[in-house]
């Protein structure tokens, strides 16, 4: 029972060090939340994730939050550009000012939709946090990264496929 | 001339939204293209960049160097599923937001494949261009990059590659150039 507890302390402290007083990945996923009337899917074990990703990758991703939607409400025609500007101008709204539209990127081939917002360095200024919101279909996912920024600057000589580099 | 995937999002800065105003047509584009994709790096991100970009290399160090004076960089690139989908018309329109006095043209490159690489210009003083913005339309890809800030005509190459900013051919852009 103690160890379970020091464990479960250690993946809370873990996540929280990665991303001490950020409201920002919440508030977002709240907006999406909102927005689209649709709640995250519970991802089971996402905290151990977190611990073995700050563990394994301390040079890459240090830490990540992750949300998952299924079932938007009024996304149902992923190539159709004036639900893609309806959803450019409500991503537009949701960085407060501690996060930077970085790229935006439309494919009707996929019927995917890619927003990276950029948020402040590190205090070594080596890593950053960067939040990747991706549409497919009526489906979303949401993630909050600390990511090497080398890994960032090399995602932007592709940037269509930057939000795939960065996730993975 | 390999051209990544970008264009322009002119209007980012309250003075350029006075001198280059978004064409109309861009979303227009946006809703013919297979593919949009939009960059933005404004002064804040580049500084970011810039401070991790390591001086004991050189390529890194010309381009810490050129970003140096740089106030942003915005990218925009269409890519189309046919060759067809986007007309001249649509790239004149984004050519004709840069009238001369206040903007000259440096390169214009036109080639048979249907290759057209445009290069405008602003004074900067000093022999330093005060901006500029490439235009660079293939026959399935249409691309618009805004630059703004000072920068050394000579180092405008370095850029490429770099930010989602198209690679320049060293040799076409300096023969052309001159």
């Amino acid at each position: 029972m103690k160890a379970r507890a020091c464990t479960a302390a250690l993946l809370i402290l873990t996540a929280g060090a990665a991303f001490g007083g950020d409201a920002e990945f919440d508030r977002i996923v709240k907006a999406i939340e909102s927005r689209y009337g649709t709640k995250p899917v519970h991802i089971p074990f996402m905290g151990v994730a977190n611990f073995v990703v700050n563990v394994a990758r301390p040079e890459g991703a240090s830490g990540f939050k992750l949300a998952v939607f299924e079932g938007l409400r009024d996304l149902n025609s992923a190539g159709d550009p004036s639900e893609w500007r309806e959803r450019d101008r409500f991503m537009d709204t949701l960085p407060g000012p501690n996060l930077h539209p970085l790229v935006r990127v439309h494919s009707r081939h996929d019927g995917e939709a890619t927003y990276i917002f950029m948020g402040p360095p590190s205090k070594s200024h080596k890593s950053t946090r960067v939040l990747i919101a991706t549409f497919e279909r009526n489906e979303a996912t949401v993630i909050e990264v600390q990511a090497n920024i080398d890994t960032l600057l090399k995602s932007l000589e592709e940037p269509a496929h930057a939000g795939r580099t960065l996730r993975e | 001339m390999k051209i990544a995937t970008i264009a322009l999002a002119a209007a980012m800065l309250p003075a350029w939204a006075q001198e280059i105003k978004l064409p109309v047509n861009l979303d227009a584009l946006a809703d013919k293209a297979d593919e949009a994709v939009s960059v933005t790096m404004d002064k804040s991100m580049l500084q970011l960049a810039a401070r991790f970009l390591n001086d004991r290399d050189d390529d890194e160090a010309d381009v810490r160097k050129l970003i140096a004076g740089l106030d942003g960089i915005y990218v925009r690139s269409f890519e189309f599923k046919h060759e067809g989908e986007y007309s001249m018309a649509d790239v004149e329109a984004v050519r004709s937001q840069f009238p001369s006095p206040a903007w000259g043209r440096l390169v214009g490159v036109r080639s048979k494949r249907g290759d057209n690489v445009d290069v405008y210009f602003k004074d900067g003083g000093n022999g330093q261009l005060g901006g500029i913005v490439v235009i660079a339309a293939e026959p399935r890809e249409l691309t618009i990059v805004n630059i703004i800030g000072t920068l050394d005509p000579q180092r405008l190459v370095d850029l490429g590659g770099e930010f989602g900013i198209p690679r320049f051919e060293r040799s076409r852009t300096h023969k052309e150039a001159r």
